[in-house]
């Protein structure tokens, strides 16, 4: 039943993230913002193909574990870009100031909310 | 061989024992992430620069071409050939399998990477003084030029972040191989 309560408490966390960005977006009539939402839904992605590209080869392969590293920079890459791209915007004046508060902090909760899914549903895999 | 690591604690150089954790796989994970997240800051000053001197807001005369982006394109270069080489080649000596000089390829490959990285971060200073500090340029102005030399000292900082943990991997992976 934990394992319930985390998934209704996790999704209220992403439609707030997501209420967030969509609001960021048009209150100000200005869609920049999304942007943020497609670049946190990319970000987990490059772990997660360089994990699959891992796990078909040998385990003390020295060549596997660099793909693996190569995922986790472009990952760590894609997380900073989520927070810098809006305020690059509202540096140049693209989006305002509230927008681009209300984007980063919409950003990074359905960052959270995707990351801590996953942990949630590995550590399910374990047992 | 078990206790490699008490032996090279044993024969270390300093006062101070090495930190524990600095050998975890958290740290290097850590580390490879930090790495991501300072190129992209490095990749995002300057799309800020440049952005920014070709916006409305800018009033200046100065603005961004290609020209700025050329330090920025070598550091890149030189970060991808410096983290393209096997580390183990370095050491040629030391395995069998790596004869006809392929450790010394390897460090003319690499000399070759980081004399880019080091022109890419010189490159950055000459265009910062020659375009933008010797036009007098102040405030936002000055900014274009102060981001080229930000911008390549983040990639620097980022490869040799990404350096180091590779190196704490292979530390790793050899305790564990032994």
């Amino acid at each position: 039943m934990a394992g319930l309560k985390t998934i209704i408490v996790l999704s209220f966390i992403l439609a707030i993230g997501f209420l967030l960005v969509i609001l960021s977006s048009a209150l100000f009539k200005n869609y920049l913002t999304l942007l943020v939402v497609a670049t946190y839904v990319i970000a987990p992605v490059p772990n997660w193909l360089c994990g699959k590209a891992q796990s078909q080869d040998d385990f003390m392969d020295s060549g596997s574990s660099s793909i693996v590293e190569l995922g986790r920079f472009m990952t760590g890459f894609l997380v900073v870009m989520g927070i810098a791209l809006p305020v690059v915007l509202a540096h140049c004046d693209q989006i305002t100031i509230p927008a681009m508060a209300m984007s980063i902090v919409g950003g990074l909760l359905i960052y959270g909310t995707i990351i801590s899914f996953t942990m949630f549903f590995r550590e399910q895999e374990e047992f | 061989m078990i206790g490699n690591g008490d032996d090279m604690e044993g024969n270390r150089l300093f006062k101070f024992p090495k930190p524990q954790w600095l050998n975890s796989a958290n740290t290097r994970n850590a580390g490879v992430y930090l790495s991501g997240a300072l190129f992209s800051i490095a990749l995002f000053v300057m799309i800020d620069a440049t952005v920014y001197s070709n916006g409305r807001l800018n009033g200046s005369d100065l603005h961004l071409n290609f020209v700025d982006w050329i330090p920025s394109i070598f550091s890149f270069l030189g970060m991808l050939v410096i983290n393209s080489i096997d580390k183990t080649r370095l050491s040629g000596d030391t395995f069998a399998y790596s004869g006809d000089g392929v450790a010394w390829k390897a460090k003319v490959v690499l000399f070759m990477g980081f004399a880019a990285m080091a022109g890419g971060l010189a490159g950055g200073v000459t265009v910062m003084v020659l375009k933008y500090v010797t036009e007098g340029a102040t405030g936002m102005s000055l900014w274009f030029g102060v981001a080229n030399l930000l911008a390549n000292a983040l990639v620097m900082l980022s490869c040799v972040v990404l350096w180091v943990s590779q190196n704490m991997e292979d530390d790793y992976t050899y305790n564990l191989a032994l």
